[in-house]
């Protein structure tokens, strides 16, 4: 048996959330404050003994805020469980208290907490007459939490995320239509006085950051003790039989040794000194109290571990946190090991970011490793190092769409040659994309260092600021990928950047070309045909996807990037790139070309013959904030990040000012100090140069400063940059923000 | 494992409860039947190693129910495990509340109707038929795997059937079930979700049903299935007698060993318990002369040979019998040094007894008696109030504490059931609060009243606002008022005070004035029974030729040491006086004469 599902409605951040689970591992994925913490705590509710009784009596801040007004309103928290067969004898008060027939057979099982108003309530919310608004608020107004109770429920058959079926049961606020019925099936019938969940199922929950050590020392929480109690009733008495005899014989030596007898002696006649013979005790005796009970025995047993190999043992306080935390963990699966045994129908172990426990490593292979029946783990995680996050399809992904905190399963409808696809490709790079708040997909190395490069140069923002997660695809297999962002599965937009490869030279052959320029020429028309077919099919693939929109370089990036400008980044790298002087002049030449197939063509010869990865390291490094990025690459960024917040416009504009501005004062003190490297044309040239521009950041800088101080709109701060500050790359960037 | 002294129990007693398979046990009257089941639920108990599996027991009322789970406890048993009560309790519990949603008319969920409720509805409906005239009495019936019976006479089928549908429509659309709907949709939930007896089946180790000859069909099925489903793992243990198989006209009939195998389809063993322990021979020889199955009984207790008194009256006017009791009862306390609480005065019909009562009180002011004109307010088990008023009227005591404190658990679970968010209240907590409230008013009901009221005041529950809590309330106060201006009617002086009110709670006492019906299970040294007239015995109604038989045998075998019978003359009318019983009349004994 395992939770298949759990079903939040108007719970802490979660106005409607369904997360599925499978049997053994499931992992979890959420950024912080996404709800995990939350989340754990719902089931918890339902599941942990530890937790205090009044715990389920819930109270206003329990709301989901982004609900509103509260009152009238319903908290649903729905576990359901998989696995269950009405004639498995075993599960039978679990089924009888909360199994479902359907079909006439028990398939699942549902357990519900239902946080709602009192019966008097629901039966004058009842009463109302359709579009009586004014008792309805009149009702309302008059609720408080002492108005509530909480129920627990079994054998419901509502689909509790249906938002049709939350009307049906709890009522339409909106034309004031309440169920006449106080009781529902579809809520379920409450829990039998017989049941007691605790006693059914095992549960253990492991807080982040949980004091490993004090567990061992303190006797409840202790592990150990808890097994060895399963075990110390088991014991053969045959078996303990000597051990007592020893026990025995060793007390008495202890009572016999010479300084305890003396002692014994002493304390005697001290007393009879003190207070004379009438009045002291006759007699007194030193008796060594090591108990021959095999459960109180067992309670001296300490474990000792050997954790660095040096054949020193030592106990838990000397062992390192992840290594305590190891053991820990290890003991609480065998602990259900032997619960098993004892009757627990299923298990669940429920792990808060054990990143924070233990080293990845370990991580890695105890979760590969663990295999007990009917034992289910739920993790939290933020680390995309554990080999379980690539398994999408036991994976939950919480996130927020639209400042709400919602539940994505990836692999929702996919085929299992598809999910195995996606499970093979993630590696734990890739598998950043589960965790992102969104994507862009690119296709090389090229793209991978440079994107980031040149957002954050012109921006001033960096692409993690943006909430961006930029995976280097190395293919052009983007759909692959592309389909886990969906309405059915993760809710994050996904830009997907790649190079149409359209011509930017003459291919057409002519006689005159050598062999070499003819194979050139054919496979340059050849990726331009291969270009248009991928634009085709990825076209098609994302239409309809409003979650996804490819973004074409026209030609490829090199291409495209010196294309409209950017030819200075490239002069001076020359000199980095090649070595040859003859081929750094030519080159530089050819650079400074208006024509585009000589310029385009140096700039992927230059890549090429650094290899495209150091090539785009080596441009990385020379670009400044006036680079000019090209459209496709800043509306992938727009489309992945949507509209950019008023926060990070003004950062932006801070940002480019400040630049500007210490691009002035620099070049300036550079003019200054070396009159000598040019003369009084190349002097005036720059003084042409920078005095519109300075005289316009005078007119600006008061308008900015008026705004940090006293905020104001905007756009039209925006506005005031480009009309005030002259200067075509710079206005280009902030007109297309 | 639970074990017991060599003197508990007999041998029949100890085969009976070592059979490791299930067992269908025949138990003559006084045969320590009751006693044999308590140890029984104790050893199975005992030897319950799965802490998830029940031993269940059906009794055939919440009092013997009360009182096999106290002797078990005072056995020193855990019966955390056991569940005991009637077959509506069982329905309720465990079938009709948990899988409710299962079955249309219950899935919006259902309360249960009173009794009181159920005559007064009945009877409302009865006076739109005239030709027959048709009364609440006439409208018996309950339902059985093929549908309704009805216990009226024939002629009267047609209306019977008009009115009960009526009725049941008029539950519907108020979501109410009365107590036979409680078997018939457990028995609906039941054959129509086979998952729901497999479930139960994996909870049960044992289910005990005590008084089989009483039980009805539709009860046979309803646990047969589970122990069907149950493939042998759920041992049954089914016991009663054949001979005193009085509930005919309600469905109760006793089953036979055969038709048990094939409705549970499970191995069973049948067993007797002949020993009688309880009467002298001679009363044992008068009343075997009743048996309609021939089942064994011998006398084996002190009594055997007892020199019973055995008398019977056929020359008596109706006029003269509370003389003619009164003159008994004080022969046998002065005379024979009977306590009086050993005293039973028996009679068919409840009218005859509760001015019988009456007026025996008025005649013998120095003793008291116990029956049912003398409690001043509705006895309805099942009513919310009544359960109250148990707590309420019952003196706080240290032998009392563990009762008390399950009745007001059970006051808890009725809210929770009625829908009271009760999660603030615990059974110490409650009891406590009745405790702590002091109120000085005399008039008993009139105390009842204000002592509910500020105990919902104090609980901070507007009991108004449950439906179940206030119809149960109109329903008590109501029959309370209507039997206490009965009582002022018949001019007694109306003993309507709080004190005795408490009374009615004090533990056994005074002479025990009883129906037959009522009288099962009991015994007394000295039973005194009249109104054994054909028509009233067997009722007129009943088609069954056996009925008068064990009604008879019922009440002859209550007596340890001495019984009266008296068929009283100048019943019926003029034309039509009724005649004494024919199986009595017609049963030549040595009756003794005074």
């Amino acid at each position: 048996m395992h939770i298949s599902k759990l079903s939040l409605i108007n719970y802490r951040n979660f106005l409607n959330a369904k997360l599925l689970f499978s049997r053994g591992i499931n992992t979890l994925i959420g950024e912080n404050g996404s709800g995990k913490t939350n989340l754990f705590k719902a089931i918890r509710l339902l599941l942990d003994n530890s937790m205090p009784r009044s715990a389920i009596r819930l109270n206003e801040g329990d709301f989901c805020r982004k609900l509103g007004d509260w009152r009238g309103h319903w908290i649903i928290i729905s576990l359901e469980f998989d696995d269950i067969k009405d004639d498995e004898v075993s599960q039978s008060l679990f089924i009888h208290g909360v199994g479902n027939i359907e079909n006439q057979a028990v398939a699942k099982a549902t357990y519900n907490l239902i946080f709602r108003p009192k019966a008097n309530i629901r039966q004058a919310l009842g009463l109302l007459a359709e579009n009586d608004h004014i008792s309805l608020n009149n009702i309302r107004d008059n609720m408080t939490i002492s108005d509530y109770e909480t129920v627990i429920t079994g054998k419901s058959s509502a689909d509790f995320n249906s938002p049709e079926v939350y009307t049906s049961i709890v009522g339409d606020f909106d034309s004031v239509v309440f169920p006449r019925y106080l009781q529902s099936p579809e809520v379920g019938s409450p829990i039998p006085n017989v049941l007691s969940m605790s006693d059914e199922v095992s549960f253990t929950f492991v807080k982040a950051l949980r004091d490993v050590v004090y567990d061992f020392r303190n006797n409840r929480t202790n592990p150990l003790l808890t097994l060895l109690k399963h075990k110390s009733g088991e014991i053969d008495p045959t078996d303990f039989a000597p051990i007592a005899v020893l026990v025995e014989s060793l007390n008495s030596s202890i009572e016999g040794l010479p300084d305890v007898s003396e002692i014994k002696v002493d304390i005697k006649n001290t007393i009879d000194a003190a207070v004379g013979d009438t009045y002291s005790p006759k007699t007194i005796s030193i008796k060594s109290g090591l108990s021959d009970e095999a459960e109180q025995l067992f309670q001296s047993l300490k474990l000792f571990v050997d954790e660095s190999d040096d054949g020193h043992e030592g106990s838990i306080d000397e062992m390192s946190l992840g290594g305590a935390n190891l053991i820990y963990l290890t003991l609480k699966l065998l602990e259900f090991k032997y619960q098993k045994a004892n009757q627990s129908i299923a298990n669940f172990l429920l792990i808060e970011e054990p990143e924070a426990h233990i080293h990845t490593h370990i991580q890695k292979s105890l979760f590969d490793k663990i295999n007990y029946p009917n034992t289910q783990i739920i993790y939290s995680t933020h680390s995309s190092h554990v080999s379980e996050v690539s398994k999408i399809s036991s994976v939950n992904i919480i996130g927020k769409v639209n400042g709400l905190c919602t539940v994505f399963q990836p692999s929702t409808g996919l085929t299992s040659r598809e999910i195995g696809f996606v499970e093979r490709y993630l590696d734990a790079i890739r598998s950043n994309l589960l965790f992102a708040k969104s994507v862009i997909l690119v296709e090389g190395d090229a793209e991978e260092i440079l994107i980031p490069i040149l957002i954050k140069q012109v921006l001033g923002v960096s692409l993690d600021e943006l909430g961006i997660t930029l995976v280097n695809m190395r293919s052009t297999g983007f759909e692959n990928i592309a389909l886990l962002f969906h309405d059915e599965r993760i809710k994050k937009k996904c830009s997907i950047i790649t190079d149409l490869d359209a011509l930017f030279f003459d291919a057409t052959e002519i006689t005159t070309d050598t062999d070499a320029i003819k194979k050139r020429k054919k496979k340059a028309r050849g990726s331009q045909q291969k270009g248009t077919e991928r634009k085709v099919a990825l076209d098609a693939f994302c239409n309809g996807n409003d979650w996804i929109s490819p973004f074409y370089a026209e030609h490829t990036f090199e291409v495209d990037f010196i294309k409209y400008g950017n030819r200075t980044y490239f002069q001076n790298i020359v000199d980095d790139v090649y070595s040859d002087a003859f081929t750094i002049t030519t080159s530089k030449n050819n650079l400074n070309s208006s024509d585009i197939s000589v310029r385009g063509q140096r700039a992927l010869t230059m890549a090429n013959h650094q290899g495209k990865g150091w090539f785009a390291i080596t441009l990385g490094k020379a670009i400044d904030f006036n680079v000019y990025i090209p459209e496709y690459i800043i509306n992938a960024v727009k489309f992945s990040h949507g509209t950019f917040s008023n926060d990070i416009l003004l950062k932006i504009i801070t940002y480019r000012f400040n630049r500007l501005q210490k691009f002035a004062s620099s070049t300036r003190e550079s003019l200054a100090s070396n009159p000598a490297q040019g003369d009084a044309n190349f002097h005036a040239q720059w003084n042409n140069y920078l005095l519109p521009l300075e005289r316009g950041m005078a007119i600006f800088q008061p308008k900015l400063f008026q705004f940090i101080e006293n905020g104001g709109d905007i756009q039209l701060l925006k506005a005031a940059m480009i009309s005030d500050i002259i200067l075509t790359s710079s206005n280009m960037i902030l007109e297309r923000i | 494992m639970f074990a017991w002294d060599k003197d508990d129990l007999n041998d029949e007693q100890v085969e009976a409860i070592n059979e490791p398979d299930s067992i269908f046990l025949v138990a003559c009257p006084g045969s320590g039947k009751t006693r044999t089941l308590t140890y029984k639920i104790a050893k199975e108990l005992s030897i319950l190693e799965d802490k998830n599996k029940w031993v269940v027991a059906i009794t055939y009322t919440h009092r013997a129910a009360d009182e096999i789970k106290e002797r078990i406890e005072n056995l020193g048993v855990d019966i955390s495990q056991l569940w005991i009560g009637t077959i509506h309790s069982f329905c309720l519990e465990w079938i009709l509340k948990p899988y409710s949603g299962y079955h249309d008319a219950l899935k919006y969920g259902f309360r249960v109707i009173n009794s009181y409720d159920t005559e007064e509805l009945i009877t409302q409906y009865c006076q739109a038929y005239n030709q027959p005239r048709i009364s609440y009495f006439d409208c018996g019936y309950y339902f059985t795997s093929s549908g309704v019976s009805y216990s009226c006479a024939p002629n009267k089928i047609g209306q019977v059937t008009d009115i009960i549908s009526q009725y049941h429509a008029n539950l519907i659309s108020n979501n109410q079930i009365d107590f036979e709907q409680i078997l018939f949709f457990a028995y609906e939930l039941i054959k129509q979700q086979p998952s729901i007896s497999k479930i139960l089946s994996g909870l049960f180790s044992y289910v005990l049903v005590d008084e089989y000859q009483d039980t009805k069909e539709i009860q046979y099925v309803i646990f047969g299935e589970i122990l069907k489903a149950g493939l042998g793992r759920v041992k049954a243990f089914i016991v009663g007698d054949p001979n005193q198989a009085i509930y005919g006209s309600l469905g109760g009939y006793a089953i036979s060993i055969d038709e048990l195998r094939s409705v549970t389809n499970i191995t069973i063993r049948e067993k007797e318990l002949t020993k009688n322990y309880r009467s002298s021979s001679r009363i044992i020889d008068h009343f075997s002369y009743y048996k309609v199955h021939n089942s064994g009984i011998v006398a084996a207790g002190e009594l055997e040979g007892f020199p019973s008194l055995i008398t019977y009256d056929q020359l008596l006017h109706k006029d003269e019998l509370a003389n003619y009791l009164a003159t008994i009862i004080r022969y046998s306390i002065e005379t024979l040094a009977i306590p009086e609480n050993e005293i039973c005065i028996i009679a068919p019909w409840w009218i005859h007894l509760a001015s019988m009562t009456r007026s025996l009180s008025s005649q013998l002011p120095q003793y008291s008696f116990n029956g049912p004109g003398m409690t001043p307010f509705a006895r309805d088990e099942d009513n919310f109030w009544y359960k109250l008023t148990k707590i309420i009227l019952t003196e706080p005591s240290p032998s009392l504490f563990i009762r008390r404190l399950r009745w007001s658990s059970e006051i808890i679970n009725c809210l929770i059931d009625a829908g009271v968010d009760a999660s603030h209240i615990t059974s110490k907590s409650l009891l406590r609060k009745i405790n702590s409230i002091r109120i000085d008013e005399q008039d008993g009901l009139g105390f009842l009243g204000i002592m509910f009221n500020e105990l919902f005041i104090q609980l901070n529950i507007d009991f108004n606002l449950f439906s179940t809590l206030k119809e149960h309330h109109d329903t008590f106060f109501e029959s309370s008022n209507k039997r206490i201006d009965r009582i002022r009617n018949e001019n007694t002086v109306y003993a309507g005070s709080i004190t005795d009110f408490r009374k009615v709670f004090k533990s056994k006492s005074g002479i025990k004035v009883s129906t037959i019906h009522g009288v099962k299970g009991g015994e007394y040294d000295v039973v005194i029974a009249y109104g054994l007239l054909e028509g009233i015995v067997p009722h007129f109604n009943d088609s069954d030729s056996s009925s008068a038989h064990k009604l008879i045998y019922v009440i002859g075998s209550r007596a340890r040491k001495h019984i009266h019978l008296i068929s009283e003359q100048g019943r019926g009318t003029q034309r039509y006086p009724k005649v004494p019983t024919n199986v009595l009349n017609g049963h030549q004994f040595n009756y003794d004469t005074e």
